[in-house]
């Protein structure tokens, strides 16, 4: 007994050594509960509790009399004959455990006298173990009681009385529509009811990835499959699909490249298109595809959701679908009426007047005390208007301490736009400004107060100046109400209306269809490749208008991705399996022929995100100063270039680190992960069509060390993700009343900074940057590094190829400098494109702060009229985007020499008699001084783009998948042309000048078909050499010959109208001693055929080359002649037919 | 309980009090794969769906030990004390339950009623 005592008083439940020791008994590696487990320190921190409870209890010392009396009052009961329940007679919670945990260990330590010196004794033991048993029951309400919630909540949607309809209708009808309002619970409802009905292989599109992730993720937690795969999503860069997935969540874009893939989706039972009344693009046209794709799948089953918005269009589109509609769950809303008074009314160009706006809140502060919750809600229409009103609330949120206002819109950082998540302190509001986004893309609970100015900017689409256009517009019916409804979702809510009633109802009832909107070249692209025949009579629920359609075909026919017949080209079938622009693709696809993958996928990736540099920290001066060494007055896709390698470099020295990096600089870090996603993706692409030549060096390369610890490494960085997964959600902070006034409100940048060091403290706690985790995950840094440091620092030479492939990709997106700009201010410079006069370069651009690299240099050029300027540096500039705001803006874009550029890469190049009069797409002039110098460059890009054109052309055909190691085009072939074309663009000196043509000059251009007898009169030359496949022909309405699909000779109407006899002039050909007067066509003819010795012995020496050099420079150059006068057929070519007859010339006179 | 085998071969459990259902993976007194973990009484269970862990096991109800009726384990439908019982049968003999558990059933009607009215 004694020394038991004095063991027990060794016995210290708090020394970790004791707790290790009953570890071993109760915790082992075979247990229920592991030591070193989350359960098993949950387990421990219980104990604490349990232990201070029971200390607590016993010091009370309740119990005992009360057990004596009950014991009386059950032997009583059991005489009155009732049912014994056989309780036990003392009360013991121990009784309602219905658990019990034994082992032989445990019974041993039990039932041991206190002898055993070592280790817990039969009071410890059977005090850890009764520990255990609350634990584990404590363990098992907690979880029933989420499970019981869970499904509580699923009770209370206003959908769940419907769901044995919903599965009724879906199994006796190919179509249903579902119609429900926010709030009924159909997107994540729905599935679930199909999933439990049996049903499986269930895809369900979203517009928005970030629905597809969230409604995965909170179908699988509803659906009891948190931990495992049955319900998944897929969007662009990350899937949890597996091949036990049962739901699919996607986007409505993916499961269209799925039909492109796999055209009667056999992968999938059942089809779920959720929110089709936003009716986007994609929505639109996957409802075509799939109207059409019902009738070879009778069994598939489609299932329409929408909002309670013209329900009948969709149901009638197939064939009469039932319609179930279902009420939504919104609390009453009060609507106020308060249109805008004229006098408060901006004029055109003013700003907003944010006397309207101030009146409500001061109106909201007079009427509701503080302590009622509830927050405001704002719809402007784009994001000046919103700085506008933010800056006049702000100053009223300061003063009366009672508002925190925050915008809201997608250009701000992802850190900015999370903020309208995060609670206020009490007695205070949030006052979300915030564009159209938050109508239905972003869902902010707690809004009580809505305020509407019932404008919205919308993106359209201008088909004849190629131009998108950002206009505001009033708002429909059904935009009206969603806004409204924003503030219903917890609660009664308030919407205040800055318009009339009459407004209202003048109102289009639904937003136009962004099908009515957008340029269709994507869309038409994708038709064709899944061979929906003609895109006009596809029958589409709201058809698009024939025009743009047409605009869209013409454009892709441009882009060379359609031929003349409107059919699918080699090129345009590739471009139509990248989910990014045709000029992204293009970009892509010439990148891949030269050297140039790496920086072209960089600049293709940055093309197709939202610039990484954000607007607000432009402006602070710091930030610029940073940035500067960034800048490279080449264009902004090398400023994007540069960024992108800088901050890989940073990732691979400081991993972490970059987003301090990042944010020195005013960065959005988001864009950058985007875009090494979408880089690594463009790479894949390419890969599997056989446009990258595979890396041999294995991906799990290194020693084994080196991948044990890289294997070690991922499993840390699993392990981080998922902890920040579960984590997810539950964090909400609490704003500080200060939160409005910092963000991109301050331009002075000491409050930037300050605003910043607090916020770096307040995250500390969560130290771990999930996107620097997931960038672990996904990209291999090193691999990356290397990859990016063969675009670091670009010579010259490979940067004017990569300024072509952009030029040539971008192409017709070209735009030139207006001839005065050098006169003007740097805020001033005009540009023109060829359907637009008078565009700027947005501010954000590099040659919006360094105009001057775009100006002819004044010592270059030489004044040869009024207005005739001769140098050899004009430029263009090729550009992303043309966009109307308040002006029409360039943005991205890269200067390129203008000549050799536009002779590389336009569509129509005609000239006159003499080649030294050029015009290019019928806008652009160039006058060259000299015609000799003249036809040497057009000869000689005529030849790089046969060449250009032809290898592009092997590169294309080559088997995607079959045998990688077979190179359709030589490396040295590739190396050799573009070697010739960078000499062409670096080291072309020849003076001309460079001008739009005025109306009336495009009017009478060409010299129009001349009639038959003319035409017999001239001889015309044989130009088939030239370009293999072409024949020259009278162009039927230019007039001229058309040389190539792209070259007509002679078809201007010049002032000087020279017949080609006369334009004989005596020439040497550097590379035969041919010497004679020829043509300008018949010197190029020669010039084509005649290759310079070394370079002909070389291309028959490499007999891989031989494929490619045959066709070309021997079989077809040669021909049969039958010469009249020598009465023989003889082998030669055109331009030794010509020496030939010549000869007989001279020879009869 | 019901066995819903015709369209899935999930076995689903359902409360007869409450109508709560959820499959169910297990039923007995010996959840699979947890070594020392007995239950006192014949038990529905399922995987914990809100834990990562496979081993962890979620008892949803279990038959009551007077009148067979399933119920879950909710506090609103059965009580476990020694045996499992469902609330109906609690209230019928709630005299032999101990002084304990009455006082407590006592203030949850008590707050329950509150809350409704």
């Amino acid at each position: 007994m004694s020394s038991g005592r004095s063991r027990h008083r060794t016995w210290d439940w708090d020394s970790p050594q004791c707790r290790a020791q009953l570890d071993e008994v109760f915790f082992r590696r075979h247990d229920y509960i592991q030591a070193g487990s989350q359960d098993h320190k949950e387990f421990w921190s219980f104990f604490d509790r349990f232990q201070r409870f029971k200390t607590k209890r016993d010091m009370s010392g309740s119990g005992s009399s009360r057990k004596e009396a009950r014991e009386q009052e059950g032997r009583d009961k059991r005489k009155s004959g009732k049912v014994d329940l056989d309780l036990p007679k003392d009360y013991d919670a121990r009784y309602r455990i219905n658990v019990s945990v034994c082992t032989r260990d445990i019974e041993e330590r039990m039932g041991r006298s206190g002898k055993g010196s070592s280790g817990p004794g039969p009071q410890e033991t059977s005090d850890c173990r009764l520990a255990l048993l609350h634990f584990l029951d404590f363990s098992q309400k907690q979880s029933f009681g989420k499970l019981a919630k869970l499904r509580r909540e699923q009770k209370s949607l206003p959908i769940y009385q419907y769901r044995s309809r919903i599965v009724d209708l879906v199994r006796r009808h190919p179509v249903v529509v579902v119609a429900g309002d926010t709030g009924c619970g159909k997107s994540t409802q729905v599935p679930q009811y199909l999933l439990s009905a049996g049903f499986h292989n269930i895809a369900c599109t979203q517009p928005r990835r970030i629905a597809c992730i969230s409604l995965a993720k909170r179908v699988s937690f509803e659906s009891l499959n948190q931990y495992g795969s049955k319900v998944g999503y897929q969007i662009r860069f990350e899937t949890t699909r597996t091949t036990a997935t049962k739901l699919l969540f996607l986007t409505e874009g993916l499961l269209l490249r799925q039909i492109q893939q796999d055209t009667t989706l056999a992968q999938y039972n059942v089809l779920i298109v959720d929110e089709v009344h936003e009716r986007h693009l994609h929505c639109d046209f996957l409802l075509g595809v799939l109207r059409s794709l019902l009738a070879s799948r009778p069994d598939l089953r489609l299932i329409l959701m929408s909002a309670t918005i013209n329900i009948k269009l969709f149901s009638d589109y197939f064939n009469s679908a039932p319609v179930l509609q279902v009420p939504g769950r919104l609390f009453p809303i009060q609507v106020i009426y308060q249109p805008i008074p004229s006098e408060e009314q901006p004029s055109r160009s003013e700003k907003l007047d944010p006397r309207p706006y101030l009146r409500i809140l001061q109106g909201i502060d007079q009427r509701y005390p503080p302590e009622e919750r509830g927050d405001l809600l704002l719809f402007l229409s784009g994001v000046a208007e919103i700085s506008t009103i933010q800056e006049a609330c702000q100053v009223y949120a300061t003063h009366t301490r009672r508002w925190i206002v925050l915008p809201l819109h997608s250009t701000l950082s992802v850190a900015q736009q999370d903020k309208v998540f995060d609670t206020s302190p009490p007695g205070v509001r949030k006052c979300i400004i915030s564009t159209n986004i938050a109508e239905t893309s972003v869902t902010i609970d707690g809004v009580r107060f809505v305020v509407d100015s019932g404008k919205v900017k919308e993106m359209s689409f201008d088909p004849k100046a190629k131009m998108q256009r950002l206009q505001e517009f009033w708002i429909s019916r059904a935009s009206s109400e969603q806004r409204k409804g924003r503030a219903g979702r917890t609660g009664p809510g308030v919407c205040y209306r800055l318009y009339a009633e009459s407004d209202y109802d003048a109102f289009a009832p639904y937003p136009v269809p962004e099908i009515h909107r957008v340029a269709l070249d994507s869309l038409i692209l994708q038709m064709k490749s899944m061979h929906l025949g003609d895109p006009l009579s596809f029958v589409f629920i709201d058809p698009p208008p024939a025009a743009s359609i047409q605009a869209a075909v013409t454009y892709l026919k441009e882009q060379g991705a359609l031929d003349s017949r409107g059919e699918l080209t080699s090129i345009g079938s590739l471009l139509a399996q990248l989910p990014v622009d045709v000029v992204i693709g293009k970009m892509l696809v010439l990148g891949s022929l030269f050297n140039l993958v790496e920086p072209v996928l960089t600049v293709a990736a940055a093309f197709s995100v939202q610039s990484p540099f954000l607007r607000s920290s432009q402006q602070n001066p710091d930030c610029a100063t940073a940035c500067q060494p960034l800048h490279s007055n080449q264009g902004d896709p090398f400023t994007l270039l540069n960024t992108f390698n800088a901050w890989v470099e940073v990732k691979g020295e400081r991993g972490g680190g970059s987003r301090k990096w990042c944010r020195r600089r005013g960065l959005e870090e988001q864009r950058l992960y985007e875009m090494v996603n979408l880089r690594r993706q463009f790479r894949d692409l390419l890969k599997s069509h056989g446009l990258m030549e595979p890396v041999y060096s294995a991906p799990s390369g290194g020693d084994r060390k080196q991948r044990r610890e890289r294997l070690t490494e991922r499993r840390k960085l699993h392990q981080l993700k998922r902890e920040h997964e579960q984590l997810e959600g539950s964090r909400r902070k609490v704003l500080r009343l200060e939160e409005g006034q910092e963000g991109d409100l301050s331009s002075g940048s000491d409050t930037e900074e300050a605003g910043k060091g607090r916020k770096d403290k307040a995250g500390s706690g969560q130290n771990m940057d999930i996107q620097e985790v997931k960038f672990k995950l996904r990209h291999n840094v090193s691999e990356l590094q290397e990859a990016v440091s063969i675009s670091q620092d670009l010579p010259s030479r490979q940067q004017a190829l990569l300024k072509l492939l952009l030029c040539r990709g971008l192409y017709p997106q070209l735009a030139l400098p207006d001839e005065h700009n050098s006169n003007r201010k740097d805020s001033e410079q005009v540009f023109h494109t060829r359907n637009k006069q008078g565009v700027v370069i947005h501010p954000t651009s590099v040659f919006a702060s360094d105009p001057e690299v775009l100006h002819v240099p004044e010592d270059e050029t030489r004044e040869m009229g009024p207005d005739r300027r001769d140098s050899s540096r004009h430029q263009v500039l090729a550009f992303v985007t043309l966009l109307e705001t308040n002006k029409p803006y360039l943005s991205n874009c890269v200067r390129v020499p203008a000549l050799q550029a536009l002779l590389l890469v336009a569509n129509s190049i005609d000239s006159n008699a003499d080649c030294a009069r050029l015009v290019v797409d019928g806008w652009l002039e160039l006058e060259l001084r000299e015609a000799e110098g003249a036809l040497k460059v057009l000869a000689t890009a005529l030849t790089l783009r046969a060449e250009w054109e032809h290898l592009l052309q092997a590169q294309l055909k080559q088997s995607p998948a079959g045998e990688p190691e077979v190179q359709g085009v030589s490396r040295r072939v590739i190396e050799k042309l573009s070697e010739n074309l960078v000499r062409f663009l670096l080291y072309t000196e020849i003076s001309y000048s460079l001008r739009r043509l005025t109306a009336f000059q495009t009017q009478n251009l060409y010299i129009g078909p001349r009639p038959e007898s003319e035409l017999s009169q001239t001889e015309i030359p044989d130009l088939k050499p030239l370009f293999p496949g072409a024949e020259a022909k009278p162009d039927p309405i230019k007039g001229g010959l058309r040389v190539t699909s792209f070259f007509t000779y002679n078809c201007l109407a010049d002032s000087k109208d020279l017949y080609s006899e006369c334009l004989r002039t005596f020439w040497t050909c550097p590379n035969c001693d041919l010497y004679m007067p020829l043509t300008p066509l018949e010197r190029m003819q020669h010039e084509a055929s005649c290759r310079p010795a070394g370079e002909q012995q070389q291309l028959d020496k490499d007999p891989e080359d031989e494929k490619v050099a045959t066709s070309s420079s021997v079989s077809s150059l040669t021909r049969v002649y039958h010469c009249d006068v020598c009465n023989e057929d003889l082998n030669l070519t055109s331009t030794e037919i010509l020496k030939h007859k010549r000869q007989h010339m001279y020879s009869t006179k | 309980m019901e066995h819903n085998t015709t369209e899935t071969p999930q076995k689903t459990f359902t409360c007869q009090l409450c109508g709560l259902t959820s499959p169910f993976t297990y039923y007995g007194q010996k959840p699979p794969n947890t070594r020392a973990i007995v239950l006192l009484e014949e038990c529905f269970m399922t995987k914990d769906p809100f834990c990562p862990e496979k081993e962890k096991f979620l008892v949803l109800g279990s038959n009551c030990s007077l009148c067979s009726m399933c119920v879950c384990v909710g506090l609103d439908c059965s009580l476990f004390y020694t045996k499992r019982f469902c609330m109906q049968c609690v209230n019928k003999h709630l005299d032999q339950f101990p002084h304990q558990i009455q006082a407590e059933l006592a203030k949850k009607r008590q707050s329950s009623q509150a809350a409704v009215s």
